[in-house]
Parts: C-alpha cells; structure tokens; sequence
C-alpha cells in the first residue's frame, strides 16, 4: 500500500514544485514506484521543471472527469521508468476537481504506487484543499524568510486541522554566509518558530535554475542542493542522515580536502 | 400488382409507406392485413411509426395506429412527422460541414494565444500572432501560424489527414494530425533559426520541412 505525500507551502515561489521534482526523482532512485501529480491546475509547473511538458496529452482533470484512463494519462520519466507524472490542466481551473474525486484518486494510484507526491498549488483555497484531499503526510517547504514562514505556520495549521499526522519541515534556499553575518534566519530559528520536525536544508543553489531549465531534476548530482534533496529521500524512508555540513559545499579547496577525508 | 403498403424497419421504429393510388378504406384494410401477416416477426416491443407517401390527417393516422396495434403485438409509442424542409436543413448542414472539414474554408484569428488559451475552430484558421507555449489550436482544417509557435496545435481534429501546419516560426511543443501525435525533441537545438516550416502528416508520421517549391507542390487541399 502507497504513501501519499503533499507536499505544500502556503507561499509562493518558496520550491515547493523543485522540492516535489527532486524528491519524486531521488524516490525512484532509490527503487521506489513513485508518482508526481500536479495539482496547480491552470498554472502548471512540474511538466516544466520534469522536462516532460512535450508528452502530455491527456491530464488529471481528463482522468477526473473520465475522459481517458488513469493509464493513458500517466507521463513515464525520460530517465527512470519506476517514476511517473499525472500533469496538470492548462485550460481549467481549479474548481474543475473536488477534494473528493482527488482522494479517490489517491486512494486508487496507492495501489501501484510506493509512492504518490502531490505538488500544491500557492494558497489554501480550493486548490490547496484538493491537493491535501487524499494526503497520508506532508512536507511543508519554507524558505527563511519571514513571510514565508508565516505562511508555513498557517498551513501546519490546516494540515493538523485536516488531520494529517505527519508533518515535516523543508527549509529551502538557505545561505550560510548570510546565516553567520546575522541576516538570515538559520534552520533552527525557523524550526524553533514552526515547531515541526525538520526533514531537510537545502542550500541556495544556482544549479536549481540550470537544472529547472533544462528539465532535469538535480537530486543525487554532487552539489549541495543535489545531495541535500538526496538525503531528504533518504530520510522521507525513515532512515537516519546525518545533515550536510552547509559550509563543506563551498570553495573547491575544502571539496578537494573533503575527499581524502573518506 | 404494386403493393399498397410496405413496412420498413428501422432501429426504434417503423416506415409505413401508403400507395398514393390506392383509395383510404382498401389502404386500411390492407395494413391490417399485413401487420397480421407479420406479427410474428415484429414480434411484442414498444415502437414509433412514420407515415410515408401519401398525405394523411390526424384522425387518419391515429385510426392506422389503433388498426395495427388491434392486428399484432406492437405497441405504437409515438407517430413521426416527416417534414422536408426539417430533412433538407440536415442535408444542407451535414453538406456545409463536409465542405469545411475538406478545408476549403477558413478564418482568420488576430493576436497571440498565450498559456491555458485555447483557440478551436470549425474551419481552417489563419492566427496572425504567436502560438505561445502552454496554448493550443485545435482545427478541423489546416492552421496557418503567421508568427511563432511554441505551443499545442492539432489539424484535421476530425480525422483529415491532409491537414497541415504552417507558422513562420516553427517550434512547437506537440503536433497532432487527425490521428497521429508528434512532440518536441528532449534536447532543444542550439542556434535554431527561425524558419517557415510546414507539418504534414505522411506514412503514419509527421513530417516538419521547410516551405519549400516542392514541398507546396505536395500539399492536397
């Protein structure tokens, strides 16, 4: 029986569609039958940043309203055929699904899937709502700053209104150089203000914005963002990663010492 | 001798076609006649009927129905009107569309068709603009792009395989004619030039080629 995870912000713009990407990717690097769904119907992304926009025919609102077949629907991913994504409508809205029609969904696609991640839209309208519909967990992104932090705080609360039992913590766009100086919130401030369990820091990484051009998820490449999603994968299957030394991701000199320390 | 009265069946009813000679006592007689005749292969099922070929009043066709209705098992549900003119708007419509699906008709569209818009025409379309990727034409005929496209276009969207598209631009994301999808390459080309290209549908593939002198030549109307 699949897992279905959502993976949800409040604001926008803080990678929650890089985060369900990578995170979805690394899965089925690991072995697992993994399914993407994007649930921003109308303005949809994750085609995009999964480099699979040129494949999509039919869409989850054609499976709603049964139009085609759960099969005919799902994209197979250029690299790893254990990973699938359900791309979202262009041309609806977000009215066009009902929380209900997505948790039969969810509840169907668990039987095939290890797993089911679920790329909510901005907001905590009805799009938010269709996404949590059918959700078992949640990975909650944030980046540190405050406004963004405040959002995830507003939709940790839904989510437990919503009784989702598990919750965690993405801190996203993170910089260490910023942190020491005093200007940016480190990963503790923003898990001391959320109190939620932190299940990964990903660094800011410009290798983000190359990757989500040319359509290719980045988890397990050598960068820090790379390996900081890894391991994210690592521990959404329950085992325990040490957290990357943010620091160790800068300057060649240190790579190169880290190295010979293995 | 010609028959006076021929049944015809159709799918949920029956034709009755009446012989204009004969007189309405010896058409009445012979109906019931040929409904007892037939019973057993009409069977018991529920029907509709239309008269045919001779004019008949209300009272007329309400007095057939209750004699063939004494005469076998049918149930007569309903009596259709037959109207010409009713019969030739279809004729005429159905004629009108085949003419359009053939794409010997067109329109014009002005402006760009940007993400989640989408453009569906009867015709075949002419945009003077871009396609932007995330949008989609959908055409019966042939779409003509003067401008860019990057996005979803489906030609012969009721099966024409003749169908084309031509954009002075031409990048898009998904192509489909009639029956056939073809997508973008994974990889985008570095130093793409813009260029008039047309897509065709040949040998169950679709085909992206320049506009050239006999390329045109090759286009089927």
């Amino acid at each position: 029986m699949g897992e279905v995870i959502v993976v949800t912000s409040g604001k926008g713009g803080v990678g929650k569609t890089t985060t369900t990407a990578n995170v979805g990717t690394g899965l089925a690097m690991l072995g697992k039958k993994v399914v993407l769904i994007d649930t921003d119907i109308g303005l949809r992304n994750l085609d995009v940043v999964m480099g699979l926009e040129n494949r999509i025919v039919y869409n989850l609102v054609d499976v709603v309203e049964n139009n085609c077949r759960i099969k005919q629907a799902l994209i197979k991913d250029k690299r790893y055929p254990n990973l699938y994504l359900l791309p979202s409508a262009q041309t609806k809205d977000k009215t066009a699904v009902s929380p209900e029609q997505m948790k039969k969904l969810a509840d169907e696609l668990k039987g095939e899937f290890d797993y089911i991640l679920m790329d909510c839209p901005a907001g905590i309208e009805q799009g938010f709502k269709n996404a949590i519909a059918g959700a078992d967990r949640a990975l909650v992104v944030t980046t540190p700053e405050v406004s963004a932090v405040r959002d995830a705080d507003r939709i940790i609360g839904l989510l437990e209104a919503n009784e989702i039992r598990q919750t965690h913590l993405v801190v996203n766009r993170l910089r260490t150089d910023m942190v020491k100086e005093g200007n940016m919130m480190s990963s503790d401030d923003v898990v001391e203000i959320l109190a939620i369990d932190l299940i990964g820091v990903v660094p800011d990484d410009e290798q983000i914005v190359i990757s989500t051009n040319n359509g290719e998820p980045l988890v397990g490449s050598d960068c820090g963002a790379g390996r900081a999603y890894m391991n994210i994968c690592h521990r959404v299957l329950g085992e325990d990663v040490p957290y990357l030394d943010l620091e160790e991701t800068k300057g060649f000199f240190k790579k190169f010492a880290a190295m010979f320390k293995k | 001798m010609k028959e006076t009265v021929v049944i015809k069946g159709t799918k949920s009813g029956i034709i009755l076609v009446l012989s204009k000679d004969a007189d309405y006592e010896t058409l009445k007689k012979d109906v019931a006649e040929k409904f007892k005749k037939s019973s057993d292969f009409l069977g018991e099922a529920q029907k509709a009927i239309r008269f045919q070929g001779r004019p008949l009043t209300d009272d007329q066709k309400l007095e057939l129905v209750s004699v063939i209705q004494d005469n076998c098992r049918l149930s007569i549900v309903c009596i259709m009107e037959e109207d010409e003119k009713l019969e030739r708007a279809f004729q005429d419509s159905i004629a009108r569309s085949k003419s359009i699906a053939n794409g010997s008709s067109g329109q014009f569209f002005k402006g760009n068709l940007r993400s989640g818009q989408v453009l569906d025409a009867e015709t075949s379309i002419i945009i003077i603009g871009d396609v932007k990727a995330g949008a989609k034409v959908i055409s019966k005929g042939n779409v003509i792009i003067l401008g860019s496209l990057k996005g979803n276009v489906y030609a012969g969207a009721d099966g024409n395989r003749n169908a084309f598209v031509v954009a002075l631009d031409m990048d898009p994301m998904q192509i489909r004619i009639a029956d056939t999808i073809a997508r973008s390459p994974d990889k985008p080309k570095r130093n793409r030039t813009k260029e008039t290209k047309v897509a065709f549908f040949e040998d169950g593939n679709i085909y992206i080629e320049p506009l050239d002198r006999d390329v045109i030549s090759d286009i089927r109307l």
